[in-house]
């Protein structure tokens, strides 16, 4: 490019723009080198629009109060977007089917401007009749694709591939920073922690401290601690008068089912010491014979000693 | 601007380089917008959970007062927008005490925080607070999104006194996929491991949240937006209301790594709060429970919580005294902007004045 043009283009985006293309185009027909008839051209889907604006441009440049025709830089304008898409869609590189969705709407946005014949002169207004005029196919168009099961694919696969390149950094730069005895965005969050731990801690006590103060506790005086006290050695005077009682009657009652058990266990007594028919002869024996009895006695007495 | 077929003056080309560096800043610094700006105090934190009061800007004329709680991905303001577009503001002038629990912004050492803790810890704890500086012996639940979901879950715990009303804003419920639109897609078991994300960030980043709710309307949400901005440029429009809802979409803030892994799989992939599956430290979440009055709040064209999904509500609770309210509105137009002026907010407040004396 020569310099003068150079010089031009650093105050023109679309000098910029085509300068950028041509360099980058070149790059990628070098790094396809020998493909070149399957080779497609990245950056081809601009050129149509660079070439719109370049002539418009000079058709500016050439009557610039009375600008250019708005019909035919709409006409114009429409030829170049269309062309822009239909190049993108042969391109193939269209897996979400956009490109044909954009297409479609361009060409309907222009028959309807066209059918209204109200072609502004001014940029914004120009912008704004376009956006008007397509937003509604816009997002039917964009809202069937970001809904679709195929885009949630592409989108979980790059969540899942981001997330990891985070984790990994996240945890690099923890590394380092703990290397270089710094404290770390975690070390910072811990200590928030115990500070935020101590604010509950503190909000307890406050809250208790609320309670009382809003009647639903009350603080203990020494008055009402007396006062316990008293009610205390009340109920314990009451409870042990009481406990005496009901302990006397349970002693009457034990004293009462004593003297029964004696009289059981005396009736059992006599009923076994009544005699048996050996001891009733025995008996009437030493009614008649008086000494026999006592021979008897001593002969026993003297067995068991002997 | 440049007017067809007209010499343009200077001053046009001036006025119209303004308004293209107007528009420039905003696309490459971000939306800036004065938001929550109804008076208010703090008067009660915990870890980074503030519960605000608002200051009455009229003379109390409800014993009811009102506790807001919003979703944990959201901010503050989104309830108290700008002034003359802020339900807060709003209920704050027709004479409620209005409370709102902030949750604050997680940092690393919150990423363990669950539901258990914002349901059984912070809310309670917050209606204590509230109750002790309104005076008052009962009170209104509102929560807006998840922060519905949830307050449906802390009334199903906690359903007596003192809680006497419950009024859940575009609130999902039911998380049967063919009913949440995409996110059915989205969350499905078969191509979404939120332990990947929780395991990665920690806390889910609020960029994150954002570009996956932006998704759901790709057009509207990154070319439409922007087509209405410059429109209101161009046209000097205002521009206020603009900027505080785009601030609004782009101001996430990180989703506590517990509770978000909870979210997907309890929620979204295994419906549990439905089927009464949830259960908080062993407590059982049976939606049944609710007994009291129910205003439950959807909107048609909201992408985020789908009208069956708010709906469900209907069946699950036990409340005599309930109602559906449908506006024709999205998740975020439903509580701010004309349509919100004209027609939520005098509902909400009829509702509630006929139930907070």
């Amino acid at each position: 490019m020569p310099e003068e043009a150079n010089d031009k283009s650093l105050n023109d985006p679309t000098g910029l723009w085509r300068q950028w293309y041509d360099t980058s185009s070149r790059v990628w027909s070098n790094v396809v080198d020998g493909e070149k008839e399957t080779y497609v051209d990245p950056y081809g889907v601009y050129q149509s629009r660079l070439q719109n604006m370049g002539e418009a441009r000079e058709q500016m440049k050439a009557n610039f109060f009375g600008m250019m025709d708005p019909k035919e830089a709409w006409q114009r304008w429409f030829d170049g977007m269309i062309e822009e898409w239909r190049s993108a869609a042969q391109m193939g590189a269209d897996p979400l089917g956009l490109t044909t969705h954009m297409l479609e709407m361009i060409e309907e946005a222009r028959a309807k401007m066209q059918a209204e014949g109200n072609f502004p002169a001014d940029p914004f207004t120009l912008f704004k009749q376009w956006y008007d005029a397509t937003n509604e196919a816009w997002a039917k168009a964009i809202g069937e694709v970001i809904g679709t099961e195929k885009f949630m694919e592409g989108v979980s696969r790059f969540i899942e591939s981001y997330t990891s390149f985070h984790r990994t950094f996240r945890r690099a730069s923890e590394e380092y920073f703990r290397n270089l005895q710094l404290p770390t965005r975690s070390d910072v969050a811990r200590v928030a922690e115990l500070v935020i731990a101590l604010e509950e801690k503190v909000e307890r006590i406050e809250d208790a401290f609320e309670d009382f103060e809003d009647g639903y506790a009350h603080l203990a005086t020494s008055e009402t601690v007396a006062g316990l006290a008293e009610q205390l050695e009340r109920v314990e005077s009451k409870a042990v008068e009481g406990l005496a009682k009901r302990l006397d009657h349970v002693e009457s009652k034990l004293d009462k089912v004593l003297a029964t058990l004696k009289k059981i266990e005396a009736k059992e007594q006599a009923e076994s010491s009544k005699p048996t028919n050996t001891e009733r002869r025995k008996a009437a024996k030493k009614n008649a014979n008086p000494q026999s009895e006592s021979i008897e006695n001593e002969a026993e007495r003297g067995g068991s000693h002997g | 601007m440049v007017k067809e077929n007209t010499i343009p003056s200077v001053s046009d080309l001036e006025s119209a380089l303004k308004k293209y560096r107007t528009g420039m800043q905003i696309i490459l610094e971000g939306a800036k917008a004065e938001t929550g700006q109804t008076p208010k105090e703090v008067i009660w934190t915990k870890n980074k959970a503030k519960l605000y009061r608002y200051e009455p800007l009229v003379e109390k004329r409800y014993p009811v007062p009102i506790l807001l709680v919003y979703a944990l991905i959201n901010r503050p303001y989104v309830l108290d927008l700008m002034p003359g577009n802020s339900l807060v503001e709003y209920l704050v002038r027709q004479g409620f005490d209005v409370y709102m629990l902030d949750w604050g912004i997680p940092g690393d050492e919150d990423k363990n925080l669950s539901f258990e803790h914002y349901v059984l810890d912070y809310i309670p704890r917050a209606v204590k607070k509230m109750l002790k500086a309104s005076h008052a012996e009962e009170y209104t639940l509102v929560g807006y999104c998840m922060g519905g979901t949830m307050s449906a879950m802390y009334a199903a715990l906690f359903p007596s006194k003192p809680l006497r009303n419950l009024m859940l804003v575009t609130s999902p419920i039911d998380f049967t996929p063919d009913e949440m639109g995409l996110y059915g897609v989205w969350t499905s078991a078969k191509y979404f491991n939120p332990d990947l994300i929780v395991e990665a960030f920690g806390n889910v980043p609020g960029e994150l949240i954002d570009t996956g709710n932006r998704l759901v309307k790709p057009i509207t949400n990154y070319v439409g937006s922007y087509v209405t901005m410059w429109d209101r440029i161009m046209h000097d429009k205002p521009m206020d209301t603009w900027l505080a809802m785009n601030k609004w979409v782009n101001d996430g803030v990180p989703f506590p790594g517990e509770a978000f892994r909870q979210w997907i799989r309890d929620f979204y992939q295994q419906n549990k709060l439905v089927k009464g599956e949830i259960k908080l430290r062993g407590r059982r979440v049976d939606l049944a429970n609710i007994t009291c009055p129910v205003l439950n709040i959807a909107g048609k064209k909201d992408h985020i919580c789908t009208l069956p999904q708010a709906e469900a509500t209907m069946r699950l609770i036990s409340s005599q005294d309930k109602e559906f309210f449908v506006l024709d509105a999205g998740h975020v137009g439903l509580l701010t902007g004309s349509e919100a002026k004209k027609d939520l907010w005098p509902k909400i407040r009829s509702w509630l004045e006929l139930r907070s004396e």
